[in-house]
């Protein structure tokens, strides 16, 4: 297109801003059936049910919002007035056939009650000029959803912007440089391309063949059960050759890390830490710190063992940030500090979670739940749906202010897809507090990384009660 | 437990080739060159050497050095375990030896191409799985990419800084000491190059919480010195460095730059306990050491050294060197040569040089009052530690 052409096609893609959808009225009001397969599938890996369970009012989690007028498994019929379908028709017919979502905003007004039937009406915000970016060259596109109940109350709304673009394609510089990384990764010895193999004596055997297994052997001594890492291979206590060993229960704590830099191991995926942790047992480790920012590590955190495969035939036992438990008394407004950090969660992106997240928020694309059409997406499995992602997130941050706060909106920017196989690990802190009527207002920010980069940045705001614990 | 050598042994020769990044010639050569200038420095003859001790890493053997140096008769000649630990352990052997009369004259050497042939800093990830317990102490942390002595080191660093809230300024402060000194030394490797503070928070990371110019150089180059009785020592025409105190330690559950198991890793307990030794030996306390050279591999564990050996409490290192205590003027003046930071990286065998340089009154970076000058040797492994002092 020429420089005309573009300011045209662009005035056109405005011509739809400002206006409106025909509403659209969920199908069922809010229900208790809903809501339990919601809550389940947002449930954190081991926590309790009674925590993971919708509130004892039986009221809808905030972040169930725009679940109620998703359509379902029965695609709706096409509303022609749709100003944001009519929008990304004309970009797809334009080339800008690729689409991700990149930001969404929802504002929740108050917890909705079971038996309200709720209406969710679309408008076009924005339409932005031509960006370029990483992906490529196209427009972001933002839109509004205001919910209203039966009476016509508004109760909540949700800002969500897209990036419509035509896959950028890789220069030849770019094409250059790959092809010498290619060549140069080609160069490097075979047995250099895994970590080092090792090294056992019949003495040190058991631990490896316990990493196999996916297990933390320390060596005990059957005589007096003294624990020794690195192993001995006699008893300095009692004289015993007689060494067996003990399973660690896998809890441990940071004693002390590095993350090497320089020079680069070919085997190794950088960044990466290399953590002294202090078994549960007593005994410390050299392991592995994973599933966590270096930025975000510290000594003295809580870690717990993941057995993890490293490359063909090499199973090494590592530690991550122990998830934190779900806080069952409420936080007070006056107990939080602007830069309080809230405990890491790691979250394992399991097929099993992206589909009971997907179906739990009633978003049946089939990216979410086919591996094959995620493969012709151009991911190599399925991956999370972004209200999954608002759930989980609304979640992580209701577990560290307890039951009775409430969450009050989310502004979030999704980033590197949380593809199946791999583990988010929620981080946050306490941006700023404000104290209102009754209540105080905090703003966590967070952030979710997975092995890609940042999947999500943003902001959650609850509402604290103030004063003693009632 | 009193030493039946101390004050009865002394250095009389020092002898190096140039320090480099490329020597262009074999260990062998360098090995010679540095044994040579030793035996003129101490005036002395080949024909008058009869032991000689190295390191059990030294690629030279004994046996090719005296073929090139013409030494025909040798009756002690042993070798120290344990890398840079050895260093100070070279000297504590060849002063046994002549002590006991096992030899008269015992030439002590390193010699390596560290930079051009055999880089220690590139990490162990080649080393062959095999089944022998020094390659299974491997496999406790190289599968899990802790592969270099830096990121070894920096393990102890981390802890250090977490318990006692030294920061990474604290390290550099080290590494500007060590090149203000190196500055002024014409053999050193950065001779005429001081670095700041600020130099060294800009240079880039090797390993968190270690950066750059918290590293020790590597270097091409050999070092040689000769050892005999004192009262041989002062027949000679040159000034003997008297062995006060020559020790070695090794503590409970020591392991390879890698003790992370001890209760507490902030310290250095066989620095402790070469410190305790030297002192009983020598009869002198920390209040009588001049100077020192403190092995500096890498700049954090200069650290713990000063609190090992009583120049201030623990954990308030960081405080001790903050206004220049370690730096030519101040209250210890350490690494007067620059350094391994500085100078060159010789396993800790220059340092010893430097320290025999000080006790005659002749180094670049001479305090005005030196009677007896600390050595020691590699740290975070099974060490060694001197006390040399004028003859006085």
């Amino acid at each position: 297109m020429t420089a005309t052409e573009d300011t045209a096609f662009l005035e056109t893609l405005r011509s739809y801003v400002g206006r409106t959808g025909a509403p659209q009225t969920a199908r069922d009001p809010v229900n208790s059936a809903t809501i339990r397969n919601w809550c389940d599938a947002m449930r954190f890996d081991g926590e309790a049910l009674e925590t993971a369970a919708p509130d004892d009012k039986g009221r809808a989690p905030p972040a169930m919002l725009a679940v109620w007028t998703m359509p379902g498994a029965i695609p709706r019929e096409f509303d022609p007035d749709c100003p944001r379908g009519k929008v990304f028709m004309l970009l797809q017919q334009a080339g800008f056939a690729s689409m991700i979502g990149v930001n969404t905003e929802e504002e929740y007004f108050r917890p909705l009650e079971i038996g309200e039937l709720l209406t969710g009406t679309l408008s076009l915000l924005d339409v932005s000029e031509q960006k370029s970016t990483a992906l490529g060259v196209g427009y972001f596109v933002t839109t509004l959803t205001e919910f209203k109940n039966q009476k016509g109350e508004r109760v909540g709304t949700w800002k969500f912007r897209t990036f419509n673009f035509k896959p950028r394609q890789p220069t030849e510089e770019e094409l250059a440089k790959k092809k010498q990384r290619q060549e140069q990764q080609a160069k490097i010895p075979k047995h250099l391309l895994v970590r080092p193999r090792p090294a056992m004596m019949k003495e040190t055997a058991f631990f490896w063949e316990g990493a196999q297994a996916g297990e933390l052997r320390i060596q005990q001594c059957r005589g007096c059960q003294r624990l020794a890492h690195p192993p001995v291979v006699r008893c300095p206590a009692c004289g015993s050759y007689d060494l067996g060993y003990r399973v660690a229960s896998g809890k441990a704590t940071l004693y002390s890390f590095v993350e090497p830099v320089h020079p680069p191991m070919p085997f190794m995926r950088y960044p990466y830490v290399v953590g002294v942790v202090e078994l549960e047992e007593g005994t410390r480790l050299i392991t592995n710190i994973v599933h966590c920012a270096p930025e975000l590590v510290r000594i003295g955190m809580p870690l717990e063992l993941v057995s993890q495969q490293t490359d063909p035939g090499l199973k090494l036992p590592m530690f991550r940030p122990a998830a934190p438990s779900v806080n069952r008394q409420t936080r007070r407004f006056e107990e939080v500090q602007t830069g309080e950090e809230l405990p890491l969660r790691p979250i394992d992106v399991t097929t099993r979670r992206i589909v009971a997240g997907a179906i739990a928020t009633r978003d049946f694309e089939d990216i979410h739940h086919e591996a094959a059409a995620a493969r012709r997406a151009g991911l190599p499995d399925l991956f999370m749906n972004i209200l999954t992602t608002n759930g989980l997130c609304t979640r992580y941050v209701q577990a560290w202010a307890g039951p009775q706060a409430s969450v009050t909106g989310i502004n979030i920017r999704l980033g590197a897809p949380n593809v199946a196989g791999d583990t988010m690990t929620l981080s946050g802190v306490v941006e700023s507090r404000t104290a209102l009527e009754h209540r105080g207002q905090v703003v966590v920010r967070l952030s979710g990384r997975n092995d890609l980069g940042d999947h999500v940045t943003g902001t959650v705001t609850v509402e604290l009660p103030l004063g003693g614990r009632s | 437990m009193a030493m039946s050598f101390s004050g009865k042994t002394a250095i009389v020769g020092i002898g190096a080739t140039d320090f480099s990044k490329c020597s262009g010639r074999s260990t062998l050569r360098l090995a010679v060159e540095a044994c040579e200038a030793a035996i003129r420095d101490a005036g002395v003859t080949p024909d008058m050497i009869d032991g000689m001790v190295t390191y059990t890493v030294d690629d030279n053997h004994e046996i090719d050095v005296c073929r090139s140096l013409g030494v025909d008769r040798l009756t002690h000649f042993s070798r120290i375990h344990h890398s840079g630990g050895a260093a100070c352990g070279t000297i504590h052997q060849a002063a046994m030896a002549v002590a006991s009369g096992a030899a008269t004259y015992c030439l002590v050497y390193r010699a390596f191409n560290e930079r051009s042939e055999t880089r220690f800093g590139v990490g162990v990830q080649e080393r062959a799985p095999l089944p022998t317990p020094m390659e299974v102490d491997f496999s406790w942390s190289s599968p899990f990419g802790l592969l270099t002595p830096a990121s070894w080191v920096a393990m102890f660093a981390q802890r250090y800084m977490h318990e006692y809230g030294a920061t990474t300024e604290d390290f550099g402060r080290v590494a500007v000491a060590c090149r203000r000194h190196a500055a002024n030394n014409p053999a050193a490797f950065f001779y005429k190059q001081p670095i700041t503070l600020e130099d060294h928070q800009n240079s880039r990371w090797i390993v968190k919480p270690l950066r750059l110019l918290d590293c020790c150089q590597e270097s091409d180059g050999g070092q040689a010195m000769v050892v005999t009785t004192l009262e041989r020592a002062r027949d000679l025409t040159g000034k003997p460095a008297v062995i006060r105190a020559a020790v070695q330690g090794s503590c409970d559950d020591q392991q390879m730059m890698k003790s992370y198991y001890r209760k507490s890793i902030t310290g250095i307990p066989e620095m402790g306990l070469c410190a305790e030794q030297v002192y009983a030996e020598s009869g002198l306390s920390a209040a009588d050491i001049d100077a020192a050279v403190l092995y500096d591999h890498f700049t954090p564990l200069v650290l713990p050294q000063l609190e090992e050996f009583g120049f201030c409490k623990r954990g308030e290192a960081k405080d001790f060197i903050r206004d220049g205590a370690i730096e030519i003027g101040g209250r210890l003046p350490i690494n007067t040569h620059g350094g391994q930071i500085g100078e060159a990286y010789l396993h800790g065998m220059n340092g010893i040089a430097e320290g025999v340089r000080l006790v005659r009154g002749q180094s670049w970076n001479q305090p005005k009052k030196l009677d007896n000058v600390l050595v020691t040797a590699a740290s975070a492994v099974p060490t060694s530690a001197l006390i040399l002092s004028r003859d006085y």
